[in-house]
């Protein structure tokens, strides 16, 4: 005695093939919704003070290091204090409402609370001095920093993307002399200066898991 | 059969694993951005300050009145590392355990952090805005009164700032007294100088010019204010190449660090010590003494070494002891060559505690300042302090912890750490030390230069003070100097001509001398604890989880028994028995330990304590007191010993928190154990050795495993055994440097303990003098590292330069490579031990520590790193300047601290390096090298020198 009548098979292989690709589905809405890719790149909070780097490094041209200031001796590139602010705002743009934080904490005494864009977890042990001395330039990180009205994190600053280079650092590297150089470009093929580099510098960057985990 | 053999399948376990925990994380994953964390600059950053990096700065710090001179670390503002002073001529960079572990004093959330007064029954919180104009008023009526009823009750000081306000207070106050307590003084040093030479004098002992070192009671590498210094000097006359190597008598009755190291040890009850001293000199004089061969070959060798032997004396011994000693040492023409004599703080003038109390009872004291020292713990326990305090309207207590006696006084002050500190103080060789605030108080403290400025109305600042004390008269670029160095250059006393007395020592009665097992003549010796010095330290975790170097034991004390006098007694290991001493009673624990004297008891002072705070014991939140507190039996006629002790075995069992078994009791067993040990902690005499400089070492065998192919750097370390004393700084250095957690006195009953280097600590030999043998215990870095073969994770990998690395984030806790780990160095978080600092509040916790080092969580395995930290800061900073970190550029944390320099750390592919040298010498053997892992780190045998006619009869 049938029950069901015999569309019914038919229905079946429809249930377990849509049971499947749900699953398919969920996984890969997980992998991609998980992966530092879509949760960390593109990543750009807003800020106290809307300091655009397009105006400060792009149009006026200033260097990375002028803020900056130990990014190659230290493992923190550090975040200026507000007096380094204040050597052109003491003068210039005065009265502007934008810059009160930056004026309120030159009067006060107390720090400016700015959003960290590029957060790696706090097991990781990433030096800013080790890779500019090098020859690894702002921009191959950090990307186009001199047009950015407001910073946003350009990479996905994953392991899988730091191991890329450090087996394969070639195609990154450039005299160190240019690292802060938000537009150099290779004359001959990157991976050859890069090459190049490595030779001369002795690079031989390790994957050892002690090199970033301690 | 077949089904039992797994085909490899295509699906790895590991492969299986990486799905599984992949999937696990993306469920938790929900595809947001993590929690946006803040910068905050500087308003203004101040010159030289590199954001994320870590300065220096000297500073010191005083215990009994002499000074450590420290290098403090600071990150970011907050010290989180104390190492030693490397400028300072006797510290030499070095630290003891005690002096490193004063970094979580600071942080300790039981660090008194504001004011309370004591009212009628209940106690207030109060503030210093509250105190002071209420303070002040009440000092101007006394010193209407010219200081009448006004007490200062201090621990002895060198400080010249704090000594200069004594004589303003003096001026101010004429009617004030001073008063000087600490339990651990050296009175009985002084007596016996002023005995021998009229004076209060202080020994300089100068090892590296002594070929024939006498040890009586004396622990000049343990509890000696030089002992650093000490035992840098020692370990430099023990090498295998000086022509002359020092040999080393001790004559003791509980082991000490010193005993340990001792090629010849006596083990004679403290009583006895008086009289041995007397026959030696009888013997030394020409006479015939029939005391044994042990006297006979050591006054031989003290004739035949005149001009280079030193005969140094414990603070427990009487000052008749210290007065022969002198004068032997004078007679013998060892005066000025392998000791000198500097002045020495005389306390004359100053009130005894016991006229204090007795003053207290009869009402006569008004006011009484309390600077420092915990006298209601650690007073004699006749003079009933507590209840002396009573009688006292105002009693003031300045001090770290509201502690026992801040319980007992009407007020307690903060007091603030040396870290927060100006002050001065003087080390051994009287260097003038400075102490300079690495931080502001955390929370408002004080520290006793302030409260003592403030009585005396002084019209300095404490740094201004210190400055007119410590440099009077500099300029401002020497004051620098002074500030950068931590102490003042060429400050050390110069030594003074001694010139001998004449005076004679009666011998001892008879009954002194009893040898029977009996009760009622048995001795009880009180010592300084190792680790908790007489009880200030007994709030300090780490201080109470660090082993005794002898006796292997955390978290609490034991009555110290021979073999002989606990089975005379019918006292067990690891019992409760009874101690008594005329009316006063004391139930404690007991145990049996090698070397111990017959007849003595040993027990340490510095437990027990009820008001310590969350770690050592608070009674008012029924925190378990840690330990036994001997004070409860010391009376001020017996501060050292006491002769006429009954003990009463009670029957109860107690579990000690050993790291260590007790040493295995049947003879059988005892055997085997002493055959391994031969081959795990090497010991030949310094004679065998000159006959065969080499060592046996294994020969290469075949591996199955395919061995790293070495290229480039190979780290390894090298720990000389012949130089190690088993004095627990580097255990201190490396628990400050990777942030390695504490787990509690039940967790270490349980072997769970977490220390990255472990002091492995051996008896062989007779029960009665034991050869002790030391034996620093790290991560071996093995080059097919058994822990590596059997992690299913991949959690533990080795690196190209030949580390053992640790991954936390792949540690799924299965334990197997501790299993595997022939050493036993892999330690487990089986809990969160670092659980209270996630908690609200715990800012200050927090700040203690090291940035660099992952704080590990529940579930994950760790062990030694080689301070991998160390090594990578080291080779980006020579790295970044385009040349490779030269040789002893890279220091690990224990070897930084070691004040005997036994462990090195480098490079072995360079063949010019110290620590591939030392890899290379002939004393140099690998530990169960029969396993063919080829561990990185080399040890060095350890050589004795015992005296030729002994050794047959001692073993």
């Amino acid at each position: 005695m049938n029950v069901f009548p015999r569309w019914m098979n038919a229905l079946r292989v429809l249930a377990g093939a849509s049971v499947l690709a749900a699953g398919v589905y969920v996984v890969a809405l997980f992998a991609y919704g998980g992966s530092p890719k879509t949760i960390n790149a593109g990543f750009s909070p807003e800020q106290p003070v809307p300091f655009s780097h397009a105006l400060h490094a792009g149009e006026l041209g200033l260097d990375c290091r002028y803020c900056h200031t130990t990014v190659e001796i230290a493992a923190r590139a550090a975040i200026p204090p507000t007096e380094t602010c204040m050597n052109c705002h003491l003068r210039i743009r005065t009265q502007s409402e934008l810059l009160k934080p930056v004026f309120d904490s030159w009067a006060s005494g107390e720090p400016v609370h700015w959003k960290r864009v590029h957060d790696l977890p706090d097991y990781v042990y990433f030096d800013h001095s080790a890779h500019v001395t090098r020859g690894v330039g702002c921009v191959t990180c950090h990307g186009r920093i001199d047009t950015m009205e407001r910073v946003r994190q350009e990479q996905p600053l994953s392991m899988g993307w730091c191991l890329d280079c450090h087996r394969n650092p070639a195609p990154n590297l450039r005299p160190p002399e240019f690292a802060t150089a938000m537009d150099w470009q290779p004359e001959r093929p990157a991976a050859e200066v890069g090459a190049e580099i490595m030779q001369q510098r002795h690079l031989k960057p390790s994957t050892d898991c002690s090199t970033c985990h301690r | 059969m077949s089904s039992l053999i797994r085909e490899p399948s295509d699906v790895s376990r590991r492969r299986f694993l990486q799905v599984m925990g992949a999937s696990m994380a993306l469920a938790s994953a929900s595809g947001c951005h993590w929690e946006t964390e803040e910068i905050l600059p500087f308003q203004r950053r101040p010159e030289g300050r590199v954001p994320g990096t870590t300065r220096r700065f000297a500073t010191s710090i005083e215990c009994s009145g002499v000074a450590a001179s420290l290098l403090v670390t600071s990150y970011d503002g907050r010290p989180i590392k104390i190492e030693g002073n490397p400028l300072h001529p006797l510290d030499r960079g070095a630290a003891s355990a005690r002096s490193q572990a004063a970094i979580l004093d600071l942080y300790d959330p039981d660090h008194s952090r504001g004011l309370v007064q004591a009212f009628e029954g209940a106690s207030y919180p109060r503030s210093w805005k509250e105190f002071d104009p209420w303070f002040a008023g009440h000092m101007a009526q006394v010193r209407a009164r010219k200081g009448a009823g006004l007490r200062i009750l201090s621990e002895p000081s060198s400080s010249l700032a704090l000594a200069s306000l004594r004589t303003r207070l003096a001026e101010l106050h004429p009617q004030a007294r001073w008063v000087e307590w600490e339990p651990c003084a050296r009175t009985n040093k002084i007596a016996g100088s002023k005995l021998a030479f009229g004076r209060a004098l202080r020994v300089q002992p100068r090892i590296e010019q002594v070929n024939t070192l006498v040890c009586l009671d004396a622990d000049l590498f343990g509890l000696h204010p030089a002992a650093l210094a000490n035992a840098r000097a020692f370990a430099a006359r023990r090498r295998p190449e000086e022509a002359q190597p020092l040999r080393l008598w001790v004559v003791e009755s509980s082991l000490s660090l010193t005993g340990a190291a001792a090629d010849q040890r006596l083990a004679l009850r403290d009583e006895q010590i008086l009289p041995f001293l007397l026959a030696l000199e009888a013997r030394l004089a020409g006479g015939k003494a029939a005391d044994g061969l042990f006297l006979e070959s050591l006054a031989d060798e003290l004739l035949a070494q005149r001009g280079a032997a030193l005969i140094a004396v414990g603070p427990r011994q009487p000052a008749a002891v210290h007065a022969l000693a002198h004068r032997i040492n004078a007679n013998l023409g060892n005066t000025g060559k392998t000791l000198l004599y500097s002045e020495e703080s005389d306390p004359a003038g100053v009130m005894e505690l016991g006229e204090l109390a007795r003053e207290m009872e009869a009402g006569a004291v008004e006011t009484l300042v309390v600077l420092g020292g915990n006298p209601v713990y650690d007073a004699p326990c006749e003079l009933e302090f507590r209840r002396a305090l009573r009688h006292v309207p105002l009693a003031l207590h300045l001090s770290h912890y509201r502690d026992e006696t801040s319980r007992a006084c009407t007020w307690h002050l903060p007091r603030a750490h040396a870290l927060e500190s100006w002050g001065d103080c003087a080390s051994w060789d009287g260097t003038r030390c400075l102490q300079q605030p690495l931080i502001d108080p955390i929370f408002p403290r004080r520290t006793p230069l302030e409260l003592l400025g403030a009585i005396c109305e002084a019209k300095l600042g404490a740094p201004e003070l210190v400055r007119a004390c410590v440099a009077p008269g500099a300029s401002d670029e020497q004051w620098k100097k002074i500030l950068h160095d931590g102490f003042v250059e060429g400050s050390a006393a110069r030594p003074v001509e001694a010139a001998l007395a004449s005076f004679s020592v009666p011998a001892p009665a008879p009954r002194a001398l009893a040898k029977e097992l009996r009760n009622g003549e048995l001795e009880l010796v009180f010592a300084p604890d190792r680790n908790l010095y007489d009880g200030r330290s007994a709030n300090n975790s780490w201080l109470q989880e660090t082993p005794d170097a002898i006796t292997k034991m955390t978290w609490g004390n034991a009555a110290i028994f021979a073999a002989e006098t606990a089975a005379a007694l019918g006292v067990e290991d690891s019992t409760l028995v009874k101690l008594k001493l005329g009316t006063r009673e004391l139930e404690v624990a007991a145990t049996v330990l090698p070397g111990q004297a017959t007849g003595s008891i040993t027990l340490h002072l510095g437990h027990g304590r009820s008001a310590a705070g969350l770690v050592g014991g608070l009674e008012q939140e029924n925190i378990e007191t840690v330990g036994f507190d001997a004070y409860r039996l010391r009376s001020s006629d017996a501060l050292d010993r006491a002769g006429s002790l009954e003990v009463m075995p009670t029957g109860k069992s107690w579990q000690l928190a050993r790291t260590t078994d007790p040493a295995v009791t049947d003879s059988i067993g005892r055997k085997q154990m002493e055959g391994l040990v031969e081959e795990l902690a090497r010991v030949r005499t310094l004679a065998d050795f000159r006959k065969e400089p080499g060592s046996e070492r294994e020969s290469e065998h075949e591996s199955l495993w395919n061995k790293p192919v070495a290229e480039g750097v190979r780290w390894g370390m090298a720990i000389d055994l012949n130089s190690c004393i088993g004095c627990n700084a580097c255990a201190l250095a490396c628990q400050a440097e990777n942030n390695v957690p504490v787990v509690g006195r039940e967790q270490v009953i349980r072997g769970r303990e977490m220390s990255w280097i472990r002091i492995d600590r051996y008896f062989t030999g007779p029960e009665r003098s034991p050869r002790v043998r030391f034996q620093p215990l790290t991560c071996q870095h093995c080059e097919s590292a058994p822990c590596e073969e059997v992690c299913p994770v991949a959690a533990t990998m080795h690196s190209a330069e030949g580390l053992n690395d640790m991954v936390y984030n792949r540690c799924i806790g299965t334990r197997y490579c501790a299993n595997n780990c022939p050493f036993k160095v892999r330690r487990f978080n089986y809990f969160n031990y670092h659980k209270a600092i996630e908690a609200e509040g715990a800012e200050v916790q927090r700040m203690l520590y090291n940035p660099e080092v992952t704080i590990r969580h529940r579930g994950v395995m760790e062990k030694c790193t080689f301070c991998v930290q160390r090594i990578q800061a080291a080779k980006i900073h020579a790295k970044n300047e385009g040349r490779a970190p030269a040789d002893g550029e890279i220091v690990t944390a224990c070897q930084q601290t070691c004040p005997t320099q036994a462990i090195v750390f480098g490079d072995l592919a360079d063949p010019k390096s110290r620590v591939a040298r030392l890899h290379a010498e002939s004393r140099g053997y690998a530990m169960l090298a029969e396993l063919n892992i080829g561990p990185r780190t080399t040890y060095l045998e350890k050589l004795v020198n015992p005296h030729p006619a002994l050794e047959e009869h001692d073993g």
